[in-house]
This record gives C-alpha cells, sequence and structure tokens, in this order.
C-alpha cells in the first residue's frame, strides 16, 4: 500500500453532503488535481443529479450497492450542517465505510461523544470534526487542504505534518516546502473538545512507516491531547524526531474562560494550560528526539535541530522583501 | 456559555430533578423578596455574577437577623465582583447543613468520555482538594447510565455513609442526566451538601455551575443572550460584531473579543489567529482586541468586522494576518471587503492615516486580491506593508514592531 491508513492509494471517496457550496467545490477541485480519487456523492433529493463531475446518490446504500463505483467506496468525507453530522456518520458506519473525515464546525459535544463511542465500538477510523482533511502528496489527497494551488504549500517530502487548525497545516507545510523539507503526509485532526483522532491515534498509525521522517505537531491549550503525545512517547511508543509548538501561552494572562480559536482550546479551573503541555513535552525530550519551538516559526529550525534531514534545496532568501510598500 | 445560577437552577436543575435549596432571585429588593425572607428563619444572599469564588470575594453571606437583609441584599444585588457587575442577588433558604460533597460532570480528553467527579470534601475550591479524595467515573458507554453503577463506584471509593448510597446514587444519575440533556461541557455543583430537616437527611445542590456547550443543537446565545466570557458585559463593538453571522452562515467573522492596547489585529483562522496574537504579545505589541475570521466570509461580512476593528479607539497600528487559506478567497476579503471599508470610512473622515499597517496573507486569488489592497492603500493614503506566504506568518507582528518604532517611535511592552 502506498500512503497511510488515512489516505492511500486505494482510497476512495464519497463525499456526503456533496451538492453543498463547498463540497461541490472540493468535489471539483479534486477532480482535476487527483481525477478519480472521488467516486460518488450524497445528497438525499438529488440522486441521479448530474451537475458534478461524479454520480450523485439520494443514499449512501444505493451508492455502495452501485455496480460501477460501490466496490471502490471507503473513504467518506462529510460536509453536512452540524445538526446532521450524526446522522451522516451513522449512516456511513452502518454502510460498511470505515474511513470517515467529519469536515463540519460546531458539532455539538454531546453529539460528538455518541461519534466517538460508536468508532471505538466498531474499529472504524474518524478524523475531525472540524477538520480540513488530509494530504499525502505522493498519493492524493482529501477534502480541501491546500486549495486550487496545492503546490505552493506541498512537495513530496518526509515529514508528517498534524494539527488542529487547518489553516495552519498548509501554512506549516509551506514554510517547510519553502526551507527544503517536504510533506509525506499532512493531516488537520480539528480543534474539537471530543476528536476522534488525536496527535497520539496518528503517531500509532505512522510509527512503523519508514517513510516519515520527523514529525511536526502543532498544539493549542485545553483538553489532553497533547500531553497524552508526551505519554506515548515516554512509554516508547514513538521514537522518531517530533517537533512540537504550542499556541496559547499568552491566553494564560487572560480571564479564565475566554474563548478564542477552537471549540476545545479552552482553559477551565487550571487544566489544559499551554505551558503545562510544553512542560510535558520538554520532559519527554530528554530521552527522546522532542523539541517544542518558542516561535511558531522557529519550528524549521527545530526540525533541523533534531537532524531530519531535507528533501530538497531551501529555496528562501535572507531578507524577505514585501510585495507593496506605501511608506 | 456561562449561565448564572438562578438560570440554572430554573432552567435545569428543577427539570432534571436536582434537589435545589428554596430560592428566589431578583434584581432589586421587592416585595417577592421580602415575602421570601418573611418565611424563612435564616436565608443565604449570593451577588448573580458569573465569576467564579464568590465566597472569597465576599459575595455570599448567611443572614439570620432579618432587619439586615435590606442592607445586605442591595450591597450583594449591585457590587461588583472581581471586576464583575452582579445583575442582582439569589435569596436562598439557610440549610442545616451537616456535610458538604463535591459533584460534577465534564467531558474527559483523557477518556473521550464524560466523567462524573465526586468527593466527599467539597464545600472548598476543587483546586484545594486533595487529589487523593477526588475520585472520577467515566461514562463510558453513553446510551445508558443506571443508579446501580454509581453505587458500585461509590462502594469502590469506600464512601463513608451507607445510609446516603441509594438517595446520593439517583441524585447523580439526575445531574448526569442533567448535563447530558442540556447539552451542558460542565455542570458543577460544590457544595452538594446533606442537611438535617427534622430528623431526615437530604442532599440538596447548594450551589450551581453549568457551561452549556456553544455549539449545541439549540443554540445556548438564543435562548439566553450572548454575554461575554470575560465576566464583564460586551462592549458595543463585541455586540456589533456578533451580528455579522447571525442569520447568514457563509463564513464566520463576527467572533471579536476586545482587550486594553493599540493594535488592531485582524487574524484569520482559529490556529492562524492564536500563533499571530501568541507572538503579537511575546514581541511586546499590546493587541486592542482579538478576531478569528474564517471559512470564506463574503465581502460584507468583511467590510462590517473590518469597520467594527478599525472604529476602536487609540489604534496605532494594525495587523492583517491569516497562513495559506484553502478556501477563503483573498480577493473577495481583503481586496473587497476591507478595502471598500476603507475606503468608506476614509470619505467619512474616519480613517487614521497615522496607523501603521502589515498584511500577511496567501491563498485562493491572493495575486490579485493583495494587488487590490495595494490599490486601496495608495488610493486612501495608507502606510504599510504587504507580504504573502514568503514571509512566514509569525514573521508579521515582529515586522510590524520594527516598522511602528521606525514610523512612531512605538514603545513596545518589555516582556519577560
Amino acid at each position: 500500500m502506498k500512503g497511510t491508513v488515512y489516505l492511500n492509494d486505494k482510497t476512495g471517496i464519497v463525499v456526503i453532503g456533496a451538492t453543498g457550496r463547498e463540497a461541490s467545490q472540493v468535489i471539483k477541485e479534486s477532480e482535476s488535481l487527483y481525477p478519480g480519487i472521488v467516486k460518488a456523492g450524497i445528497t438525499p433529493g438529488k440522486g441521479g443529479s448530474t451537475e458534478l463531475p461524479v454520480p450523485v446518490f439520494d443514499t449512501l446504500k444505493e451508492a455502495v450497492s452501485d455496480p460501477k463505483v460501490g466496490k471502490l467506496l471507503n473513504t467518506a468525507l462529510i460536509y453536512v450542517p452540524p445538526v446532521s453530522v450524526l446522522d451522516a456518520v451513522m449512516e456511513c458506519l452502518d454502510n460498511g465505510i470505515k474511513v470517515l473525515y467529519i469536515i463540519t464546525e460546531h458539532v455539538p459535544i454531546r453529539d460528538s461523544e455518541i461519534i466517538y463511542q460508536e468508532k471505538v465500538r466498531r474499529g472504524a477510523i474518524i478524523v475531525g470534526g472540524t477538520s480540513l482533511g488530509c494530504f499525502v502528496p505522493s498519493v492524493g489527497r482529501i477534502g480541501a487542504i491546500g486549495g486550487k494551488d496545492p503546490s505552493v504549500a506541498f512537495r513530496d517530502g518526509g515529514i508528517v505534518v498534524i494539527s488542529k487548525s487547518g489553516g495552519l497545516t498548509v501554512t506549516t507545510a509551506e514554510m517547510f516546502r519553502r526551507r527544503g523539507w517536504g510533506t509525506y503526509m499532512a493531516l488537520a485532526i480539528g480543534g474539537d473538545i471530543i476528536s476522534n483522532n488525536t496527535y497520539a491515534d496518528v503517531l500509532k498509525e505512522i510509527k512503523g512507516d519508514p517513510r516519515v521522517k520527523g514529525v511536526v505537531m502543532l498544539g493549542e491549550p485545553g483538553g489532553s491531547y497533547e500531553e497524552q503525545v508526551a505519554d506515548l512517547i515516554l512509554s516508547g511508543g514513538f521514537d522518531k524526531p517530533v517537533a512540537a509548538f504550542i499556541s496559547g501561552r499568552f491566553q494564560e494572562r487572560m480571564p479564565e474562560g475566554v474563548a478564542f480559536g477552537h471549540a476545545g482550546a479552552i482553559v477551565e479551573r487550571g487544566m489544559g494550560k499551554a505551558t503545562d503541555k510544553i512542560a510535558r513535552l520538554e520532559a519527554a525530550g530528554k530521552r527522546y528526539p522532542v523539541k517544542v519551538a518558542f516561535y511558531y516559526h522557529d519550528l524549521v529550525k527545530t526540525i533541523e535541530s533534531l537532524g531530519v534531514p531535507r528533501d530538497f534545496e531551501d529555496s528562501t532568501t535572507e531578507h524577505v522583501k514585501p510585495l507593496y510598500s506605501t511608506f | 456559555m456561562k449561565l448564572y445560577e438562578h438560570e440554572a437552577l430554573g432552567a435545569i436543575f428543577k427539570k432534571y430533578k436536582i434537589p435545589v435549596p428554596r430560592y428566589v432571585f431578583s434584581a432589586e429588593m421587592n416585595d417577592a423578596v421580602r415575602q421570601f425572607v418573611e418565611k424563612e428563619p435564616g436565608v443565604v444572599i449570593k451577588s448573580m455574577v458569573l465569576v467564579g469564588k464568590r465566597g472569597k470575594a465576599g459575595a455570599v453571606k448567611v443572614v439570620s437577623d432579618k432587619s439586615q437583609v435590606e442592607k445586605v441584599f442591595s450591597d450583594l444585588a449591585t457590587r461588583d465582583v472581581y471586576g464583575e457587575k452582579s445583575i442582582g442577588a439569589l435569596v436562598e433558604e439557610k440549610l442545616d447543613i451537616e456535610k458538604e460533597f463535591y459533584l460534577s460532570v465534564t467531558y474527559s480528553t483523557k477518556d473521550r468520555a464524560p466523567a462524573i467527579i465526586f468527593s466527599e470534601h467539597g464545600g472548598m475550591d476543587v483546586e484545594e482538594i486533595d487529589p487523593k479524595l477526588i475520585h472520577t467515573y467515566v461514562v463510558s458507554d453513553v446510551r445508558s447510565i443506571y443508579p446501580y453503577q454509581i453505587r458500585q463506584f461509590l462502594v469502590g471509593i469506600g464512601f463513608s455513609d451507607k445510609e446516603l448510597l441509594r438517595p446520593l446514587s439517583e441524585v447523580i444519575v439526575n445531574v448526569y442526566n442533567a448535563f447530558w440533556g442540556s447539552e451542558s461541557r460542565l455542570l458543577e455543583i460544590n457544595p452538594l451538601v446533606v442537611a438535617r430537616s427534622g430528623d431526615k437527611r437530604k442532599i440538596v445542590a447548594a450551589d450551581a455551575v453549568v457551561i452549556l456547550d456553544d455549539d449545541a443543537s439549540v443554540n445556548p446565545a438564543v435562548v439566553y443572550g450572548a454575554r461575554s466570557a470575560q465576566g464583564r458585559p460586551l462592549t458595543q463593538r463585541e455586540q456589533d460584531a456578533i451580528l455579522i453571522d447571525q442569520g447568514d452562515h457563509r463564513g464566520k467573522a463576527g467572533s471579536y473579543v476586545e482587550l486594553e492596547g493599540d493594535i488592531a489585529m485582524m487574524t484569520f483562522g482559529g490556529g492562524g489567529s492564536t500563533v499571530t496574537a501568541e507572538t503579537a504579545i511575546e514581541a511586546g505589541l499590546r493587541i486592542a482586541n482579538l478576531t478569528d475570521i474564517g471559512g470564506n466570509p463574503p465581502a460584507e461580512k468583511m467590510y462590517r468586522i473590518s469597520r467594527i476593528i478599525l472604529s476602536k479607539p487609540g489604534l496605532k497600528g494594525v495587523l492583517v494576518c491569516g497562513g495559506t487559506a484553502s478556501n477563503t478567497r483573498i480577493d473577495v476579503t481583503l481586496g473587497e471587503g476591507l478595502a471598500k471599508a476603507l475606503d468608506d470610512m476614509n470619505a467619512e473622515g474616519k480613517l487614521d492615516k497615522n496607523l501603521v499597517w502589515v498584511v500577511r496573507r496567501s491563498g485562493p486569488e491572493y495575486v490579485k486580491g493583495l494587488k487590490m489592497l495595494h490599490e486601496c492603500f495608495v488610493r486612501n493614503g495608507i502606510r504599510g506593508e504587504i507580504y504573502d506566504s514568503q514571509l512566514p506568518i509569525t514573521e508579521a507582528p515582529i515586522r510590524l514592531k520594527e516598522l511602528m518604532i521606525k514610523h512612531i517611535g512605538y514603545k513596545p511592552e518589555q516582556v519577560v
């Protein structure tokens, strides 16, 4: 298999909520970048529609029974409104789809919890909610990650980028691409309180993959998913270089409860502080190749200092000039 | 969104049969309060604020001398508690307390499940309880929960008061059901008291902290009214910002929190906004606000949030900063929305030309969008630099600092 469990050369995508504004744009873009990766779309009431470059069905059951595309569907990309996400997930699980991406933001926490427990019972892989998708340059793309021209940010290489923030997944891949490191996989895991696929879950999946040369992990305050990485590494569960940046130290100088950024990025009753997460990862760094960058842009130096080899030449110049200046 | 105690009691505790003291809430002294007090031998009066640790601030008082009630009530109903103004006072029956427990339900990211947290040693701040005396029951199957499971848990942790096993297990299940049914992210009762009532004992929730999921299937801001999480009323600009996203789901531009500072932050994306704000603060910039714009908002939304951001008094610099967007159109957001706001503000004489700007943005149609914004800067006499993604995102605030020092003699904070 070429790629990862999240996205590989066998991946066949069915988009749930396919004819919506964002989803239809993503399907069209995907079709031009990686033709054939999206196999079908589902929108109740739009079955048989020809508005998309892929066949549209009313129900997933019809799609998986379709003689042409049915057998090829193994990955769902969910683009339905927040209150319909639970329903869409159950439709996917009940129809045998085992890898799901929830792109929708603002899924009610209670629904996320039900989804997580079902995922565990059924042994599925679910990324999100609030995922932007996954990019494996050597194989393909799931979701909008990287936009219309992903080559700006993504070039094949050995770095795995894992981020709660979709935007920063791309921004980080681009920062590294400019400095000589390509991406093996970029995965936007989403910033919800109940994450179906945490940093540690990803590290466990990729730990034996020889193509992984180093991991860049972008963390946030709130919850304990970053700490779980430190625990995994300390227990010997992952030993490749990890460069981390944990945002949100500034939040600690603000009144408790200030909600900013992702739903999960909230510090309550002293739990989930960025400084605690940083300390835990730095403690793991005493025995394992783990380092935390002070500034976000220091991540490049961090990966370099961990000895992760460049995939190609550094293309940046000493001093970046503005495109425009009005001084 | 956090609820006031009286809202939690009235809307949630009652519905899920969580026993509470007799109470009355009022913004001011009135006949209802007087009649309530008349019937009670003693009362507890609490300031109604969202901030915690009220007791330590002297905002919870036991009053047994009825001649003092009016005075205490007027004080507690109007005072500031840690800078937050009271919206009224809650008057409750004074309970004959035998013991105090701690009980809460929240989501544990360690278990990725709801967790019921219980201690026999309540009444103090949870941070002050010896962690060895705090016990957690993880609800690993949310499809059903029964009191017997809670009794097994209580027996397992060596709960000392066997007589309370049944009633306590039933209250805890009701509290869990309240948490689940109301779509809370935290429901905390501290203390959950055992009170004497004649020769009987009863379990009563003597406090109620409820934080609802902002993404709940029924939006709590619609039910209870929008409120600031900062323990202060929303500013006019914050209220105006909330309206931007109401009834229009195309993108998000209305997330706007004001701080005391002089750098306007027009930042994009949850993660991008956070790292940019973080770096700005680390670099010594005093930021005037936080924003988190994303999801490809239409030009109209960008126009409105731009005007709100730029109307805050006392600004010296503006940072427009985002990563490489995947679907947010840069021509629409910056080239149309922001540019039109600047054109209009200038035409109305409301644009401060002394502001120093740094723009750093990439994404769909960024070449066009940044060029349009540059043209707007030129025709309106705005001073700034515009970058694409060649400049790492978090170097943008550092560049703004350099420019402000050079051009307007800005004195950054000394950050340790």
